[in-house]
């Protein structure tokens, strides 16, 4: 099967006075599992849909492969897409389902029957073939949707919050199983979904989106470590985020909270920023002052098995912090001064 | 024997309180509800129709029980072949009117179209208005010497028989019953949801193999549903195929042989009987084919139909085609407005000339019958959706023994002819007296009010029953754990989020029960209890009053219309409301 | 707030109820508003004390309804055209007999006695059946007015003409049965069957047949007078002519048995037979014969006076007995011959029709011949005179059990399927012989 790369230059998209996409730039290399991720109304979806050709016509350039498919009907696209809801048809039968494409297609019905029965068994319910999808489970539903993309050897394969009628543990399992289909068929595949854990644990690369704006691109693990900005900080995994300034000395360089509590930074780091993001398992909590540290109050604390989530006001704000819980370890009461201790060593400042 | 010292005050005021117990069931009272609403079925339905049918099953010579009468009908051709046109003219009248309904409801669902609600709301008003009055109408434009054929004639020479025999009976009465097509059709049509066309799309359908394979099939159900209220109302109606004088057809066979002087003879009633036996029959078929075929598909995170942008080729197309469609559809309405303000109108295309004065007589004449299909109509729509909305949540969400019976009851209103019931009721209610007022039950006023709204109740029904459908039980015991008791629930929670619905059932019946003959034709004792329709009916009658007869159609047209596109305005909103809070 | 709504309803159900004054007169009519408007405004001027309480039914529905309720009786007064319908309630005691106390209305109409000579209902007005026309139709279709009732079965008139049935229309019953009287029972059948065969149609209602030709749906219609003179008191280029044999009958009145209110119902009768309830009956909209002849002098122009004009409705001597003895099976027999068989008798008639046209030119007297035979089938008769007056054969279509166990021989479903099997055969066969005679 030919991997065909996507490039997405400039592309703009408004619905009536509300701009949806505003200049979306992307590369997606031939074979990549590639997440958009971003809150509801960040525009992803609707990039998913420019790329497949549904919706508005948007301004700028869409290429699929070799070809630039802006303006070119959704049936010309090849481009299999897998709907939220699945969209599986209720007046067919599974197998009527599966091998709809390949009957549009003209293929005739000797041959689609074998490929319907590899894509059944692809996804392991070819015992399920003459079930009308109402008898299915939501998984099979799911598995079923994905076989009547992946019969039609699409050029790539669009996802659309495929996991979010599921529930938890299904979701994890088949989060599994999309990221070994994809390996297997090496299908260039675009995932969308508002879950940074769905994203993180399947994308090669991912987006982040918000407003209509890729807010920044990258793997999950650089996302999570060097956010762009503070909305890319926060919507991956939680962050502190504590206001102030940077004060540089030289070589030193040192946080200033609006409480005026000092946080060094690492030499040589800019001045600009007034935010730094400390991440939870990043922040120790001790009895006593210390070098480095914000004196706080505990608020709140949550039991959550292998660590404690205090809640603490400190630095102007209330901050997170996780704790590994190991047995005979003492927990700080909801109301004991405490002094936080931050790495600072890679955080960020924005 | 402390009760009887309660004052009449307090009395009363337990009357009051006690009242809306069967207006607004309460748990305890959802039983009494159910057989209240059970007595009043069998004693407004059932007896009277039974006291119809009887006759068709009596030897009429001796009285006693037989099935000679059946094997009568068989084995007479003209009643076999009566049958037989009856059934062509039910099914060809659900092909003209998918041909009408189909186009109206594809272009207004699917395409981003201006005027997509007026179209709507147009499509509604043929059926507001009583067939007969369409078929005078239809006549004057489609007739032998109507205006259409006589510009033929003179510009090419030819004519083309619309109006001959059955095939004005189906051009009538496709004109007259498409919007039943058109109403369900765009509904199931809107509740396709989008990502069932756009995974067609993606892989690879499109045009109108896509509308074969995908579109079509899932709007089914709807469609179903209309074209078999079209095929039962035709199958059954009595008035249009009258006034175009086509007697070879099992309605009007059952008319006359019913009405005219000292035929005694029960042919008119095995008919009746094979009308309401067949239309049952019809409707027990398409709920058989509907069943688990209930594809409301639009599911979370999906979208209604998806509505595409027309090009401007595409665009001039649709918008000739709607005009042609609702001008033919309108045609009626077109004939009877011409004829209200014509002078005089003979043999010609268009009236010699134009007046007020049918107006003017019409307003001199017709108060009453204003004033009394308001009240009527009013009262009848009024318990429709009472009554409607009492079966449909003890159907939907109570587990009472029969109320499966209940359901189906009421809809069977839906398979008895306007005239068997007004037989019945003539034959069952004359022998009752009204206390003070001291004449039988039959010849009172509200008895009309009462055959119209047990022949509307199926409508209210299944409107009160869709509404019903949306509320989520999850509302309901919402309101109970905060300790609302079952009747503040019903009437705090259920009735108020039901109001869509409820109110398009009550506009529904309200516009047919307006305009409904062929009971209250058996029925009214005196033109001063006279409806619109009957009033009408009057005016036709004679040389000078057809003028005047179609100001007063027109006004009922109007009257209706206004009412129908409020209730679609508020319906909307209504929606647009609900599904505000339904973001997620 | 509910009771508020609760009475504000109970109002207007009061408000809706007819007024129940002491002197409320119940009418069942045949009569259309604008002719019972005039009259009941007339007469409620001169009574003030009484009110008219109009109901409008089909003559044939009506007599239902009076039969229908007649167990609890709450009508006053019969009124409508054809004395048949009366006849029919005479005889099932339906009407009471009153006396009615009136001036100067003479015995007879034309040939027929006005009055019940038992004093069961009274004539009002006169009216006779002719043929209407309406120019426009005539001229677009080249066609001259027919006068007499042969001119309708003429070749040229195919397709043109307009009836309503006697089953639904009683005056239209009394037109058939004086052809039927006037011609004799084969040659008035044939007649009938040879007119039919150029009708458009047959009409469902009496006035399905004036509004047909008002229109310019057909171009000629067999009809009572009243409808053609106020038809073309309306404005419609319409005109009327009564042919040499037609009856100058009574339009009726008469009190129900056990009416609530029968001294109102004769006093209203009195009333409509004064110079002054005459009168109404010039009014544009009604147009019909007044029984007075001292009225006609307010006539106005062209409007015909049977006690002038000797020629109107003469020459029928019409027989109420023989009428109401045989009024069911006319009835039927028009029915299964002429209405549900119209498409059958038309293509059979049309059909002889061409063949007369090839005869006139070949002269071929083979194809004489079979014109003739095919002729002989449209006139054939399932039944003869002998048995129409037969009462046991009557009695299958007016069966009434008396007693469970009353028997009756046939059933009407039987006989008409017979007569059905018969006019069926006999059209096709008639249509197959003309088409072989159109082609010698």
């Amino acid at each position: 099967m030919e991997r065909a790369g996507i490039q997405i230059e400039d592309v703009h998209l408004s619905f009536g006075d509300t701009q949806v996409l505003k200049g979306v730039n992307l590369d997606i290399k031939p074979g990549e599992f590639f997440a958009f991720l971003g809150p509801s109304g960040s525009g992803k979806s609707t990039l998913l849909r420019a790329i497949a050709g549904f919706g508005p016509t948007p301004q700028g350039r869409i290429r699929i492969g070799e070809r630039d498919v802006l303006g070119l009907d959704p049936w010309k696209r090849n481009v299999g897409m897998v709907f939220q809801s699945y969209a599986l048809w209720p007046h067919m039968s599974v197998r009527d389902n599966v091998g709809f494409g390949l009957k549009e297609k003209k293929m005739p019905t000797a041959q689609i029957r074998p490929k319907v029965d590899a894509a059944l068994d692809l996804v392991g319910l070819q015992h399920l073939a003459d079930r009308m999808p109402n008898q299915l489970s939501g998984g099979q539903q799911q598995r079923i949707a994905l076989a009547r993309t992946i019969v039609v050897e699409p050029e790539v394969l669009l996802l659309d919050e495929p996991l979010s009628n599921l529930d938890a543990s299904l979701r994890v399992q088949m989060r599994r199983e999309l990221l070994r289909l994809q390996r297997q068929l090496g299908l260039t595949t675009i995932f969308v979904t508002h879950d940074q854990e769905e994203a993180n644990t399947t994308s090669d690369r991912m987006a982040v989106l918000d407003g209509g704006v890729i807010q920044q691109v990258g793997s999950p693990q650089a996302l999570y470590d060097a956010p762009a900005n503070l909305f890319v900080a926060k919507f991956l995994g939680t962050a502190n985020i504590l206001e102030g300034r940077v004060e540089v000395d030289g070589p030193e360089a040192r946080f200033v909270t609006k409480t005026g509590d000092e946080l060094s930074l690492p030499q040589g780091s800019k001045a600009d920023g007034s935010n730094i993001v400390l991440r939870p398992q990043n922040i120790e909590i001790h009895r006593e002052a210390g070098q480095n540290a914000l004196p706080g109050t505990v608020l709140h604390k949550e039991f959550l098995g292998s660590q404690i989530r205090y809640l603490i006001e400190a630095g102007g704000t209330e901050i997170v912090v996780d704790q590994s819980h190991s047995v005979g370890l003492d927990w700080y009461e909801v109301g004991a001064n405490v002094h936080l201790r931050a790495n600072t060593s890679n955080a960020v400042v924005l | 024997m402390s009760q009887q010292t309660t004052t009449p005050a307090a009395v009363r005021a337990g009357l009051a309180d006690r009242l809306p117990v069967w207006l607004v069931p309460r748990v305890s009272g959802l039983h009494v509800a159910a057989l209240l609403i059970a007595l009043m079925l069998v004693g407004l339905l059932l007896v009277p129709v039974a006291q119809v049918m009887i006759v068709a099953f009596q030897d009429p010579a001796t009285g006693a029980a037989t099935l000679q009468n059946f094997v009568d009908f068989f084995r007479t051709s003209l009643f076999r072949e009566s049958f037989w046109n009856s059934f062509y003219v039910s099914a060809m009248s659900v092909v003209v009117a998918t041909a009408i309904a189909l186009p109206l409801a594809y272009i207004t669902t699917r395409f981003h179209f201006s005027g997509s609600i007026l179209i709507q709301s147009l499509g509604f008003i043929p059926l507001i208005m009583p067939p007969f009055v369409g078929a005078v109408a239809m006549q004057l434009i489609f007739g032998r010497n109507g205006t259409v054929n006589l510009l033929l004639k003179d510009n090419f020479g030819i004519s083309i028989p619309f109006m001959d025999g059955l095939n004005g009976v189906i051009l009538v009465q496709s004109i007259h019953y498409f919007p039943f097509i058109l109403i369900n059709l765009s509904a199931s049509l809107r509740n396709i949801d989008r990502s069932m066309e756009e995974a067609a799309q993606n892989l690879g359908s499109h045009g109108m193999r896509l509308f074969r394979r995908i579109v079509f099939p899932l709007a089914m159900p709807g469609y179903i549903a209309g074209a078999a209220l079209v095929f039962i109302k035709v199958f059954d109606d009595l008035g249009t195929p009258l006034l175009l004088n086509v007697n070879n057809m099992l309605a009007p066979q059952a008319f006359l042989r019913i009405s005219s002087i000292g035929i005694s003879d029960p042919m008119g009633y095995v008919i009746s009987v094979i009308l309401v036996v067949f239309s049952i029959l019809s409707l027990w078929a398409s709920f058989l084919f509907m069943r688990g075929k209930d594809y409301a598909t639009v599911q979370k995170g999906g979208g209604g139909m998806a509505r595409r942008t027309l090009k401007p080729g595409e665009k001039v197309l649709a918008y000739g085609v709607v005009i042609f469609i609702l001008l033919v559809v309108l045609s009626p309405h077109l004939g009877l407005l011409l004829l209200s303000f014509g002078t005089i109108w003979s043999f010609a295309p268009l009236p010699d000339g134009y007046t007020l004065a049918n107006y003017v007589t019409m307003w001199e004449n017709s108060k009453t019958f204003i004033m009394n299909t308001v009240l009527y109509a009013g009262i009848a729509a009024t318990l429709d959706v009472i009554i409607g909305t009492a079966i449909a949540y003890i159907v939907i969400r109570t587990r009472i023994f029969g109320r499966k019976g209940l359901d189906y009851l009421a809809t069977a209103a839906l398979a008895v002819p306007g005239v068997v019931l007004g037989i019945g009721y003539l034959r069952t209610f004359h022998s009752i007296d009204v206390p003070l007022l001291d004449k039988p039950l039959a010849s009172w006023w509200v008895i009309i009010a009462l055959a119209l709204m047990i022949r509307r109740l199926p409508y209210a029904l299944r409107a009160c029953t869709a509404a019903l459908q949306q509320v989520s039980l999850a509302l309901e015991e919402a309101a109970e754990s905060l300790g609302a008791t079952k009747r503040r629930t019903i009437q705090k929670v259920v009735i108020p989020l039901m109001t869509g619905g409820i109110l398009a059932g009550f506009v529904t019946s309200f516009a047919t029960a307006a305009v409904e003959l062929s009971a209250t034709i058996m029925l009214v004792s005196s033109n001063n209890d006279a409806p619109l329709a009957y009033g009408i009916y009057l005016f036709m009658q004679t040389p000078s009053g057809r003028g005047a007869g179609a100001a007063l159609g027109i006004v009922a047209v109007i009257v209706v219309a206004i009412g129908t596109i409020a209730s679609q305005i508020i319906i909307e909103r209504d929606k647009k409301l609900k599904s505000s809070g339904d973001v997620h | 707030m509910r009771r508020n709504i609760l009475s504000s309803v109970a109002a207007l159900a009061l408000a809706a109820s007819p007024a129940m004054a002491a002197g409320t007169i119940t009418v069942i009519t045949s009569f259309p508003d604008s002719m019972t408007g005039p009259i009941e405004a007339a007469f409620e001027a001169a009574h003030p004390d009484h009110d008219l309480e109009i109901l409008n039914k089909k003559t044939s529905a009506g007599v239902k309804y009076i039969q229908e309720i007649a167990g609890d009786n709450t009508a006053d007064i019969f009124w409508a055209s054809a004395p048949d319908a009366f006849e029919v309630l005479k005889n099932d005691g339906m009407l009471a007999a009153v006396d009615i106390a009136s001036e100067g209305i003479p015995e007879k109409i034309g040939a027929y006695p006005l009055n019940d000579p038992d004093g069961y209902y009274f004539g009002f007005a006169g009216a006779g059946y002719g043929i209407m026309w309406n120019e426009r139709y005539l001229k677009a279709n080249d066609l001259e007015p027919a006068r007499e009732w042969s001119d309708l079965a003429k070749p040229v008139y195919h397709g043109h003409v307009g009836m309503s049935a006697p089953s639904r229309s009683g005056t239209t019953h009394l037109t058939v049965e004086t052809l039927l009287q006037g011609d004799g029972w084969d040659q008035g059948w044939a007649q009938w069957k040879r007119i039919a065969g150029n009708f458009s149609t047959v009409t469902e209602r009496s006035f399905g047949v004036p509004d047909g030709v008002n229109t310019g749906n057909f171009g000629l219609g067999i009809v009572i007078d009243f409808f053609g003179f106020s038809s073309r008191a309306s404005g419609f280029p319409v005109d009327f002519a009564y042919p040499t044999v037609t009856a100058l009958v009574p339009a009726n009145i008469g009190v129900v048995k056990n009416a609530p209110n029968e001294a109102g119902a004769v006093t209203f009768i009195e009333y409509l037979l004064t110079p002054e309830g005459q009168a109404v009956l010039l009014d544009p909209a009604i147009m019909r014969l007044p029984i007075n002849p001292a009225t006609y002098a307010m006539a106005p122009e062209g409007f015909p006076n049977p006690f002038e004009d000797a020629t109107i409705g003469a020459t029928v001597e019409f027989d109420v007995e023989t009428s109401g003895a045989r009024y069911n099976i006319v009835n039927s027999m028009f029915d299964v011959m002429i209405t549900y068989r119209l498409d059958d008798l038309r293509t059979a008639v049309g059909a002889i029709q061409s063949a007369e046209g090839a005869y006139a030119k070949s002269g071929n007297a083979e194809a004489r011949a079979m014109i003739d035979e095919a002729w002989a089938l449209i006139d054939a008769n399932p039944i003869d005179e002998a048995q129409s007056l037969d009462p046991e054969f009557a009695a299958i279509f007016t069966k009434k059990r008396t007693k469970a166990d009353d028997e009756v021989g046939e059933r009407q479903a039987e006989v008409e399927q017979k007569w059905d099997s018969f006019v069926v055969e006999n059209y096709r066969k008639a249509t197959e012989l003309a088409q072989q005679a159109a082609g010698m």
